[in-house]
């Protein structure tokens, strides 16, 4: 049909700008959800919850009070963040132990149990914090019943294969928006230090050689075998005319496929989700990781919850030339439907590194380049597909502690923290189509909404507040 | 034609654009999300399962059910097996939903005329208040 024939050299371009909305606007709806947490729970007329802090790991090393100098919060914060990386990294490392070791069905069960116990518990806290501030008449049944059906259908969302992609999506934001909400919490000088030292970390794990992150990826690639991880995964862009009548069900795995049985494959205890999908190597990939998440529970014991992250990876032969991403001459790898995938949560380590791993692929180029220089040694075959972009749900999470504690100060605040980040967003994704490699996505965000808030909060509000009280502008 | 009998469960993984003569009321996927869903096996394997979960307090799972299978619902006369399934969760949600909102709006708006002193002690944020449920933060 000369319909189909028009079609056929859609270039990167067509889809490249829908691509980023999709993965631009969920970041900014957890963004904007952690805001209006913030905003209707921290009254500032409630003083015991304002100079309260939690304790949790991220504050085992001090505790800030309000009577400290300046000096001694900036160092009380400095130590927090250092002992909170340090244990970060310390995890990363057992992590990376325990995928090489194939421990497969310890780490599911752990992080299946944990996942519920995030869902069900900082939900449930948070909701019970709207309940006591509005005084809403709920009762106890109707509250315990809807609260284990959330946590169950999220458990559920997040670990099944297939379930519908709004509903995985929705959770996957939903739970970057508990987590942030819950570091919010922490100190003010605390918070701050922490972002930065988290994004220096990330910046450290990704890409230095001797890296937690680096080495998981490199293992994963070696043994050809998928990170799991909590990773949100935009739609892939469908180009409806070019399908192929033979491709059958569109490749989506939610957990990596392990073509050799190999039941040890999937458990990528590794909070960076890699990406490194064998099968999806065409799709654009932004991997960034969920590190673990400490929260307090009720028994005062700081524990570590770890979060976990099914890698979501969506190939879809959208040509009908190739067969693509689904055909690879080493492994045999047969268009397939939705066989039963092993699941494997790997546990995330907090801030993790962010790597966006974004293939630019051509889509009906047989010559497209694979992601990253790893996955073409190993395919030998350069399939182009279109595939979604994936963003770890760790950037979620630090992205939306940065714009929540923006707006425990002011909203001009968070204007400028949210362009910045998604600014820093956007020049991550361009270094990542440049590179063609894992990269961070932490370190530029971050840095420049850090940069932003302090002078937003110095100098520009100094000086839209001077010109409004002077009537000049405003 | 047999491509205009998309509708033949055997043939189901045949995904020729809908431009052709297939009639507007059938729908090629089971699932909402079309080609990104599953196939029919696979389809009426998880309504299955989602069906027999929700018995277990979860009208949740009925509801996304409903939702993830929309295209059986709304076209009446697809994918028979899938629909059963599918129609009994909707009915099954339904039910409940009715259920426990005549319960919390009871609850809610009758207060303590109707029920008493047992009021307070249902009620959530005394309760959390009892077990010390937020105080930890």
């Amino acid at each position: 049909m000369a319909q189909n024939q028009s079609h056929t050299r859609r270039s990167v371009l067509d889809s490249l700008g829908e691509e980023i909305v999709r993965i631009i606007a969920p970041v900014s709806i957890c963004m904007i959800l952690v805001v209006l947490l913030v905003s209707i729970l921290n009254n500032p007329n409630d003083s015991s919850s304002a100079s309260s802090s939690i304790s949790s790991i991220a504050t085992m090393a001090y505790s800030e009070t309000t009577s400290d100098s300046s000096w001694d919060k900036f160092l009380g914060a400095l130590l927090n963040s250092l002992a909170f990386v340090a244990i970060v990294t310390v995890i990363t490392f057992v992590l990376v132990l325990l995928f090489y070791l194939r421990c497969t069905k310890f780490l599911k069960l752990y992080m299946g149990f944990s996942s519920f116990l995030v869902l069900g518990f900082l939900g449930g806290e948070i909701a019970l914090f709207i309940i006591e501030d509005y005084a809403i008449p709920i009762d106890c049944i109707t509250f315990f019943l809807v609260l284990f059906n959330f946590s169950v259908v999220g458990v559920l969302a997040v670990f099944m294969s297939k379930m519908a992609i709004v509903v995985t999506q929705g959770y996957l934001v939903l739970i970057g928006m508990l987590v942030a909400y819950w570091f919010t919490m922490l100190p003010e000088w605390t918070t701050w230090v922490l972002l930065v030292a988290m994004s220096l970390y990330d910046l450290a794990a990704v890409l230095l050689p001797v890296g937690p992150l680096r080495l998981l990826v490199e293992l994963a690639i070696s043994r050809d075998e998928e990170i799991p991880a909590l990773v949100y995964e935009a739609r892939p862009i469908m180009n409806y005319d070019d399908l192929d009548p033979r491709s059958g069900v569109t490749q989506r795995r939610v957990w990596r496929d392990s073509r050799r049985i190999d039941d040890s494959s999937l458990n990528n205890y590794e909070s960076n989700s890699m990406h490194e999908d064998p099968s999806v190597r065409e799709s654009h990939q932004v991997g960034s990781e969920e590190g673990q998440m400490y929260a307090t529970l009720p028994l005062q014991a700081a524990r570590l919850t770890p979060g976990f992250e099914p890698v979501i990876s969506r190939s879809h032969g959208n040509n009908s030339t190739v067969d693509r991403n689904l055909v690879r001459a080493e492994e045999g790898h047969v268009l397939e439907t939705n066989d039963d995938s092993q699941l494997s949560a790997p546990l995330i380590d907090h801030g993790r590194n962010v790597q966006l791993h974004q293939r630019e692929g051509d889509h009906d180029d047989d010559d497209a380049v694979p992601t990253s220089s790893e996955s073409l040694m190993l395919e030998g075959i350069g399939l182009g597909s279109s595939g979604a972009i994936k963003l770890g749900l760790g950037d979620f999470i630090f992205y939306s502690v940065l714009v929540g504690r923006a707006a425990m100060y002011d909203y001009m605040t968070v204007y400028a923290c949210y362009l910045a980040i998604i600014a820093g967003l956007g020049i991550t994704l361009m270094l990542l189509a440049l590179y063609q490699k894992a990269l961070p996505a932490l370190p530029v965000s971050v840095m420049l909404g850090v940069l932003f808030y302090f002078l937003t909060r110095f100098l520009l509000e100094e000086f839209v507040v001077q010109c409004s009280l002077n009537l000049l502008m405003f | 034609m047999e491509a205009s009998q998309g509708q033949n469960p055997n043939l189901n993984l045949n995904p020729i654009s809908v431009g052709n003569s297939l009639p507007s009321s059938v729908p090629l996927w089971p699932t909402i999300d079309g080609p990104l869903g599953l196939s029919e096996e696979d389809a009426l394997s998880y309504a299955r399962k989602f069906y027999k979960f929700g018995f277990a307090l979860l009208p949740l799972l009925w509801a996304v059910n409903c939702f993830y299978f929309w295209p059986v619902l709304r076209h009446a006369h697809s994918f028979p097996r899938i629909r059963r399934y599918v129609v009994k969760s909707a009915v099954g949600f339904s039910v409940f939903a009715a259920l426990l909102c005549s319960w919390a709006l009871t609850f809610a708006i009758g207060g303590e005329r109707l029920f008493g002193s047992i009021w307070d002690q249902l009620v959530m944020y005394n309760l959390a208040d009892r077990l010390g449920l937020t105080g930890w933060s």
